[in-house]
C-alpha cells in the first residue's frame, strides 16, 4: 500500500516547468525524504500534494484520494507542517492546541503530552514573541497530537539549532500504536535525512531523478580511488555509471554509480591494470553532491 | 540513554556501526548476559534513525546470538554464545600498522600491544566457558 502515488505530476508558472512528469510512490510506513537542491520544485511538489496549488497536468493521489479532491475528512488524517507555516500569532502553544483539539476526532491528550515531553516544549506566551524553533515545535505538536497517518513536512529544520532538531526528530519517531507513522519530508539537511528516511527522491531542475530505498542508494554508490606507480592516469575511460571526481598527483577518485554489481571491481581491475583500487562507502551528503552537480551540468 | 557506547558518523552503514558498538559492549562487558537491551522504538529514538533500521538492527544481534527475545520482558543480552567472527578487520588493522609504522615502533611493540589490550578486553572466563 502506498501513503502517495503520483504520476506524471506537472506544474508550470509561465514559462517555468517547476516540477515535469513526477512518478513515484511513498510506501505506508515509511519515511520518505525528497531531497535537492533550493529551487528544485521540493516545496512546489508538496503543495501540489496537498491540494494548495493544482497541476497543470497528471496526478497525485493521497491517502486514496485525489490531491485535488482532499477534503476536511482529509485534512483529519495528515499532519502538515511548512517552513513558513502561518500561525495564529496571538496564541501561545497551550491556546494553539486547546484551538486545534476539536478539529480533530482522533485527538490523543496521552500521546500530545508524550510528544510535548520529546519536544521539550515548555514556553509560554504569544507565538509572535516566541523563537523560530519554538513555533516550529509548537506547529509540529498540533500536527502529530491527531496522530495523523500522513505526515507531512516542508522544510522542516533549515534555521534550526542542533538541540530543536534533534527535539523534531525525537518527536517524529514516537511511534503511536507502536506502528510508525508515514512520513514524507523534504529537506536539504542530508545530514539528518542520511540516519531517519528509508526511501530517498532526488529532486532538481522540476524531475525526479532517482527514487529508491536508502539502502541500496548507499550499497550503489562508492567513491574509487586508483593510484599508479608512475604517472597520474587523467583520463577516465567512458564508462556510463563512472563520475569523474578529479586527479591529483598519483591519484584518480571517481564515483561508480553501480558498484553493489559482482562485476564492478572486475571492470574498474581490467581498466586500470598494475594500480591499487581502494573503494569507500559514500555518505549520503557526497551522493547528492554528485547528484547535484551532474543536474548542474546538464542543465548549462 | 543508551546502555552502550556509539557515535554514529556517515559513510558507512548505521547497521554496522551498531551491530559493532553493541558486539564491542558485550566483549568489554560493559552489557552482560541478562541485561535488558532498549526496545526498537527506544534504540530509533536514543540514535535518531528509522525505526526500520532499528528493527534490523534487533534481528541482527538476535541472528548474531547476543540478543533474546524474552516473552513479556523483551530484549535481553545473551553473552554465552560467543559473538559471531571474522568481521571484516582488514581497513581496522591497517590503520593500526600504517600509524605504527609512522611511530617508528617495531612489530615486536606492536604485537605487545595487541596482547595487552586482548587480556584487558577478555572477561574472565565465568560466563564464556558454558558457551
Amino acid at each position: 500500500m502506498n501513503a502517495v502515488e503520483t504520476r506524471e505530476l506537472t506544474r508550470t508558472f509561465g514559462t517555468l516547468d517547476a516540477v515535469q512528469g513526477l512518478t513515484l510512490e511513498v510506501p505506508e510506513g515509511s519515511i520518505f525524504a525528497l531531497i535537492g537542491p533550493n529551487g528544485a520544485g521540493k516545496t512546489t511538489t508538496i503543495k501540489l500534494l496537498m491540494n494548495l496549488i493544482q497541476p497543470t497536468s497528471g496526478q497525485a493521489m493521497v491517502l486514496n484520494n485525489e490531491s485535488r479532491h482532499l477534503g476536511v475528512k482529509d485534512w483529519q488524517r495528515i499532519g502538515y507542517v511548512s517552513e513558513n507555516q502561518e500561525l495564529p500569532e496571538w496564541m501561545s502553544p497551550s491556546e494553539l492546541l486547546a484551538y486545534y483539539r476539536p478539529f480533530y476526532p482522533t485527538w490523543d491528550d496521552a500521546l500530545c503530552g508524550t510528544l510535548q515531553e520529546a519536544l521539550g516544549l515548555t514556553a509560554a506566551g504569544p507565538l509572535r514573541t516566541l523563537s523560530r524553533g519554538t513555533r516550529m515545535k509548537a506547529a509540529l505538536l498540533a500536527s502529530l497530537a491527531f496522530s495523523p497517518e500522513l505526515v507531512v513536512l516542508d522544510e522542516p529544520f533549515s534555521g534550526l539549532d542542533p538541540l530543536v532538531r534533534d527535539e523534531l526528530v525525537r518527536a517524529l519517531l514516537e511511534m503511536p500504536g507502536h506502528r510508525p507513522w508515514t512520513v514524507l519530508v523534504s529537506s536539504h539537511d542530508v545530514d539528518e535525512v542520511e540516519r531517519l528516511a528509508d526511501w530517498i527522491g532526488f529532486i532538481n531542475n522540476g524531475r525526479l531523478t532517482l527514487v529508491e530505498p536508502i539502502e541500496s542508494l548507499l550499497n550503489r554508490f562508492s567513491l574509487v580511488e586508483v593510484i599508479t606507480e608512475r604517472e597520474t592516469v587523467a583520463e577516465l575511460p567512458a564508462v556510463s555509471n563512472w563520475v569523474r571526481h578529479g586527479a591529483a598527483g598519483r591519484t584518480l577518485r571517481f564515483v561508480d554509480t553501480a558498484h553493489d554489481q559482482p562485476e564492478s571491481l572486475q571492470r574498474i581491475g581490467a581498466a586500470f591494470p598494475a594500480a591499487t583500487i581502494r573503494s569507500s562507502r559514500m555518505s549520503l551528503r557526497d551522493v547528492f553532491l554528485v547528484l547535484a552537480r551532474q543536474g548542474a551540468a546538464e542543465r548549462s | 540513554m543508551l546502555p552502550f557506547t556509539v557515535s554514529l558518523h556517515s559513510g558507512e552503514s548505521i547497521l554496522d556501526q551498531v551491530v559493532y558498538a553493541v558486539t564491542r559492549a558485550v566483549v568489554t562487558g560493559q552489557l552482560r548476559d541478562g541485561d535488558a537491551f532498549p526496545s526498537v522504538r527506544t534504540l530509533s529514538q536514543e540514535l535518531k534513525i528509522n525505526p526500520n533500521t532499528a528493527h534490523k538492527i534487533v534481528a541482527a544481534l538476535i541472528e548474531d546470538g547476543l540478543l533474546m527475545s524474552r516473552q513479556g520482558i523483551g530484549t535481553v543480552v545473551t553473552a554465552t554464545a560467543p559473538p559471531a567472527g571474522s568481521a571484516p578487520l582488514d581497513a581496522d588493522v591497517e590503520r593500526v600498522v600504517i600509524d605504527a609504522r609512522r611511530a617508528g615502533m617495531t612489530l615486536q611493540q606492536v604485537i605487545a600491544l595487541v596482547r595487552n589490550l586482548w587480556t584487558r578486553t577478555g572477561r574472565p572466563a565465568e560466563p564464556r566457558s558454558r558457551g
